[in-house]
């Protein structure tokens, strides 16, 4: 298994040695190289839900919640989102130029047509969630390629709503 | 049966139904049964499994899918409190709560409306009426002008004429607009057009009004606000100060009682203004009149909202008065037991609202399933909240997902509380904004109370950026819980994960301990 911070950060695979219910961090390989970590150990609670951390001597908790892929890690007061994956899977990216929706919601406005050339910062589009409204800006300047969605239409979170080419 | 402090009262109830849902709804909900009463809840499709639900003693089912069709349906609100035997509606915050006209149609059915007249909802509801009588009443206002837009004409000459006149910088509202939706600030003449759009149109979406009202904007001020009471027979006290100056984009974000800017002299001008600004619609009930408090101590009336705030509890807090049990008294023609000089400040509260969203995305709201939810709970700490472990967090309600509330004897304790109640707060599956309210309350603006309503505006959020932590750390930790299978396959419900080590299905352990749905 790989781990990583977001999807687009470094990889990490992760070796504990293992002596009665205790993991200790054993090795830590980054971009097949090894990375140097803190003594570190673990295990298991008696509440549900959450581990025992034993970092350079001091003892605490983690909460931690799968989610799918994402490990949800709540500890020394902060929470943190880790990601899992298949051994030699690809990252996910969206191809260059597209702007998705950073939310479910509903298109309330669609300012530009396609072949129009907008400039950076210039707003594409109005969507609206949560009763709010939320203004979808051009990332850089360039020509509009294609336009998804029309006025009125609901969109999920993450679908293409426009692309913008050079 | 009657609950014992009900029965020498005028209009007498032993049921309730609480015409809203979420947080309020329970807090509501909770207050009836500890208060004797029975609480009858109702809910839409979406609603069928919700804390609110399962809080109350009863519940009516809205059929429909759109918010106009269950929770915003008067006449269906009406019935199912009919079917229901309920014998009086309590509405919340939001939703019909400041509808004069369900007001009017829960009283003319012959049910007890909790809250203010029709007619003092109507005037205060209506910003030039609010206006006019505050000027009648000698109420300090600030200077601005209202305009009739006629739909068809082009409102922009009109407007700009008006703008010029108010001079900027200054706010464009609709003129049934509340909460932040259809207010925008406009700095600069060219600019104008941009922003009245968008206020008309997030304006007509949420209330279905596009008039609008141009007011001067005062920058480097505070939002601070008066909580009154008061009974049928023209007894009217206030509660003493919230500050609700830490926004952003006019939603309050922290709220505190007392204002660290408001000295005992303050307190009792704004404390009176307020009253007579209640006294002036014979206000019965709970309410709050907000004000702008500038840095020369000035004042000046923003609005008052009659019905209950979603900031009460640090009110509660400070008074030790609970504001539902005396909105249902004042509801049943109880008077009022307690004069201003029973009020007093005991110690310091600070709320801080836990939204579902991503701070680093520019606020967005976040959706998912709070796969863990273990709010802290300490001495000094009060939750209110209207979700619970396992809930899904969906775009269709307002993404407040608890306020955390403390109370210290200093507003230094109250701060050390507040932030090691948020760093306790276990939510997990859904994006948060408990560490961006971490690194609020502890910067140095907030904790030295210097904040104006335009502080987190014209900030870079950077500055509140979380401390760092090693990756490794995190990597390892991750890596060891899934190794001593700790997976809880939250997302399809009934379906255990098969454990990636062991092969078998989860372990037994687990199954036992797990607290959802």
């Amino acid at each position: 298994m790989e781990w990583s911070i977001d999807n687009s950060g470094p990889r990490y695979t992760v070796n504990f040695s293992e002596k009665e219910g205790l993991l200790t961090l054993s090795k830590l390989i980054s971009n097949g190289e090894e990375i140097s970590f803190p003594e570190i150990s673990f295990s298991k609670d008696q509440q549900s839900g959450r581990i025992l951390v034993e970092l350079d001597g001091i003892r605490s908790f983690a909460h931690v919640s799968r989610c799918n892929d994402e490990w949800w890690i709540h500890f020394q007061g902060r929470i943190y989102v880790t990601n899992m994956h298949e051994p030699g899977s690809k990252e996910s990216s969206l191809s260059e130029g597209s702007l998705s929706a950073p939310m479910p919601g509903t298109i309330l406005d669609v300012m530009v047509k396609k072949g129009q050339r907008v400039r950076e910062g210039q707003t594409l589009l109005v969507m609206e969630a949560m009763k709010m409204e939320h203004r979808i800006q051009a990332p850089r300047a360039g020509e509009v390629t294609s336009v998804y969605f029309q006025k009125g239409e609901r969109v999920d979170m993450g679908a293409n709503l426009v692309e913008i080419g050079d | 049966m009657l609950p014992d402090w009900m029965i020498s009262a005028p209009n007498q109830f032993n049921s309730v139904l609480v015409a809203n849902r979420g947080e309020i709804a329970v807090r509501i909900l909770k207050a009836a049964r500890e208060s004797g009463l029975k609480g009858i809840a109702i809910y839409s499709d979406s609603d069928k499994n919700s804390l609110h639900v399962e809080t109350a003693d009863e519940s009516v089912h809205l059929p429909g899918k759109t918010l106009s069709e269950t929770y915003l349906n008067m006449e269906l609100i009406i019935s199912a409190a009919k079917e229901s035997g309920a014998q009086a509606i309590h509405p919340g915050y939001g939703f019909l709560s400041e509808r004069a006209n369900f007001a009017k149609l829960v009283k003319d059915s012959g049910l007890i409306w909790i809250g203010p007249s029709p007619e003092a909802i109507e005037t205060m509801g209506d910003k030039i009426s609010a206006r006019r009588r505050m000027i009648e009443s000698d109420v300090p206002i600030i200077p601005g002008e209202e305009l009739a837009i006629e739909s068809g004409s082009n409102p922009l000459g009109v407007l700009a004429t008006s703008a010029a006149r108010v001079g900027y910088p200054l706010l464009v509202k609709a003129s049934a607009g509340g909460g932040g939706k259809g207010m925008r600030a406009v700095f600069e003449p060219k600019m104008l057009r941009t922003e009245y759009e968008a206020a008309a149109r997030e304006a007509s979406a949420a209330f279905g009004d596009g008039t609008v009202y141009v007011e001067r904007l005062l920058t480097g001020s505070r939002h601070v606000e008066i909580q009154v009471l008061c009974d049928q027979y023209g007894n009217s006290i206030h509660l003493n100060e919230r500050d609700c100056s830490l926004q952003r984009r006019h939603q309050k974000v922290i709220e505190e009682a007392p204002s660290p800017a408001v000295t005992p002299e303050i307190r009792n001008n704004m404390g009176q203004a307020a009253i007579r600004a209640a006294n002036a619609v014979n206000y019965e009930g709970a309410g709050t009149v907000e004000f702008l408090l500038t840095s020369k101590g000035e004042f000046f009336f923003l609005e008052m909202n009659t019905r209950l705030q979603v900031e009460h509890p640090v009110t509660e807090l400070i008074t030790g008065i609970d504001l539902v049990q005396k909105q249902f008294e004042v509801a049943a023609g109880i008077p009022l037991n307690i004069s201003q000089n029973d009020i007093g400040i005991t110690g310091h509260s600070i709320e801080a609202r836990i939204y579902a969203e991503d701070v680093s995305k520019g606020f967005l709201p976040a959706i998912g399933k709070l796969s863990m939810w273990r709010p802290p709970s300490t001495p000094g700490v009060r939750m209110d909240s209207g979700f619970r472990e396992g809930d899904e967090v969906t775009i269709d309600f307002d993404p407040m997902l608890a306020k955390l509330i403390v109370h210290a004897p200093t507003r230094d304790a109250a701060l050390r509380r507040l932030d090691n109640a948020l760093s306790e707060f276990v939510v997990l599956g859904v994006t948060t904004n408990v560490g961006f309210l971490r690194q609020v309350s502890k910067s140095e603006v907030f904790s030295n109370g210097l904040v104006t309503t335009d502080y987190l505006d014209n900030i870079s959020l950077e500055d509140f950026n979380e401390p760092e932590i090693s990756e490794s750390i995190l990597i390892s930790i991750a890596a060891a819980a899934s190794r001593l299978g700790l997976d809880r396959n939250i997302i399809s419900g009934n379906s255990e994960v098969v454990d990636e080590y062991s092969g078998h299905s989860g372990d037994p352990f687990k199954t036992l301990t797990r607290t959802y749905p």
